[in-house]
């Protein structure tokens, strides 16, 4: 015979487990979601009629804009990871691999990592933040009464930019970071432009050079997708603005960090 | 429109700049891997190649001249090492040149020092095997450094035990050092010994001037003499 307190402990039993698999739940629901996007960006991307326009001003706005603050970020990192290795080198009496350790750093893993996330923080949410308020102010649903086909004009033009730019902007950055680095050395050192890049030239490999590039695509295609998808899904209003722009921020910056884990992993697997 | 154009060829400008900056990094990197110079092939049979790794270096005169392309085993006991060696090289490279697996400083990468061989021998062909010796292993070092520290550390103890029976007067090097007694009978002995050297130097020249003697002394003399002149 059933009495009270075993209905009272199922039902908490039955509350916890539904508090817990909630957010289990959503995140994959998610998933999903922006997977499917994915697949309508891959549809449209290849049927015409192709946006060469927008894609130009896309790349102008999201990647010439964002080299003067990736080009600074990268400049201070070159000088800064040579200032807080020289002591621990020197130490060994190394100070002569700093320019070898300073690019496998960089070229490897800092240069694409570090500029993905400015990447992510300035354009990811920049994105969202745009197409949440055309959404707000119905100029989605305008574009679509106008016989113009929203989502490649706006999805799939900002994703192609943004899988273009940010390689682009890697390698920029890197050798800015480069040379920031050199003259971080000759801050207390005395090395010649040549002998420094010689030097850094030494010590990198295609190895180092090509997974590092690879997945600079996939950061960019990652943060253009989801500042697309929190952008162009977004809801309840002006307050929905902010939102996307956070949510961008936020699961683009995991998703780079996702996607940096898998390509090691892969990296080392064929190395 | 003029400001559409102007981004463009802003836009036009970062990309090839970075373009540029790709290719540059590609083609250093390869220059350093011989892809962009013509090679040749050596290799050669090592026992025990210390951890080098395809890609590191090939050095000649302390020069980059290659780099290390495939590694085979090819016995249980033998490693075959293929070099790719950058063709100007070829002409200093004789046929009898060695092959040494060494070490870039303390720390750094495994590399291959190609020793040049005799002035007088053929250059080296294409695909040829060198010879190669084997190099100092650090372990072998380290076990000769231990053999060589136990010796010491026995000598050592050997040498403790002895100074400290001298000191306590044992043995007879002990008392020749610590005991008086023995230091003043040996002092006196030594006084008659003297004494006793200088009495029979006294009698031998008295007994060189008998009549019985001196015939013999002055033999001997003689065949010195013409031992002498005979050497002369």
């Amino acid at each position: 015979m059933p009495t009270g307190l075993e209905n009272k402990s199922e039902t908490v039993a039955v509350s916890s487990s539904a508090y817990f698999l909630k957010p289990v739940k959503a995140f994959f629901e998610e998933v999903t979601a922006i997977t499917r996007f994915a697949f309508r960006f891959f549809k449209e991307l290849f049927m015409p009629r192709y946006e060469l326009k927008e894609l130009i001003r896309q790349s102008y706005l999201l990647g010439y804009k964002s080299l003067p603050l990736i080009a600074v970020t990268g400049f201070i990192m070159g000088i800064v990871l040579i200032i807080q290795s020289r002591p621990t080198l020197a130490s060994f009496g190394a100070e002569s691999w700093l320019p070898a350790m300073v690019s496998v750093s960089i070229i490897r893993e800092m240069g694409p990592a570090i500029a993905a996330l400015i990447f992510a923080g300035k354009v990811g949410s920049g994105i969202a933040a745009e197409l949440a308020s055309m959404k707000v102010t119905e100029q989605i649903d305008a574009m679509e009464v106008s016989g113009i086909n929203p989502f490649k004009y706006i999805v799939v033009t900002r994703i192609i930019a943004a899988t273009i730019m940010l390689p682009v902007l890697v390698i920029l950055s890197d050798a800015i970071s480069l040379y920031g680095g050199f003259l971080a050395v000759n801050l207390k050192g005395d090395i010649s432009l040549h002998l420094y890049f010689s030097q850094v030239f030494q010590a990198l490999a295609f190895t180092d050079i090509f997974p590092a590039f690879i997945k600079t695509i996939f950061f960019g295609f990652a943060v253009g997708l989801i500042g697309c998808y929190y952008g162009y899904n977004s809801a309840h209003g002006t307050e929905g603005v902010g939102k996307a722009a956070n949510q961008s921020f936020v699961y683009g910056s995991i998703s780079i960090f996702v996607l940096d884990m898998m390509a090691v992993q892969i990296t080392s697997f064929f190395i | 429109m003029k400001k559409t154009a102007g981004n463009k060829i802003k836009l036009g400008i970062i990309v090839t700049a970075s373009i540029a900056f790709f290719i540059a990094a590609i083609y250093s990197i390869g220059q350093r891997q011989q892809l962009f110079s013509t090679t040749f092939q050596v290799s050669g049979v090592f026992k025990d190649i210390s951890g080098l790794q395809v890609g590191n270096n090939v050095r000649f005169s302390g020069i980059n001249v290659g780099i290390v392309q495939n590694i085979q085993q090819i016995t249980d006991s033998t490693v075959k090492v293929d070099m790719m060696v950058d063709e100007r090289a070829r002409k200093f490279m004789k046929k009898n040149a060695k092959a040494i697996v060494g070490s870039d400083g303390f720390i750094g990468n495994k590399i291959i020092s190609i020793l040049p061989g005799s002035p007088g021998m053929p250059e080296l062909s294409n695909n040829d095997i060198i010879e190669t010796t084997q190099p100092v292993n650090i372990d072998e070092i380290l076990l000769s450094v231990k053999t060589t520290s136990n010796n010491l550390a026995s000598i050592t103890g050997n040498l403790s035990i002895i100074t400290q029976n001298v000191s306590e007067g044992k043995g007879t090097i002990g008392k020749l050092i610590m005991d008086s007694v023995l230091a003043q009978n040996v002092y006196q002995a030594m006084i008659n010994i003297k004494q006793g050297a200088g009495g029979f130097k006294q009698n031998m020249d008295a007994a060189g001037h008998n009549f019985l003697l001196r015939g013999y002394i002055k033999k001997n003399e003689k065949e010195k003499d013409k031992a002498k002149k005979e050497r002369k």
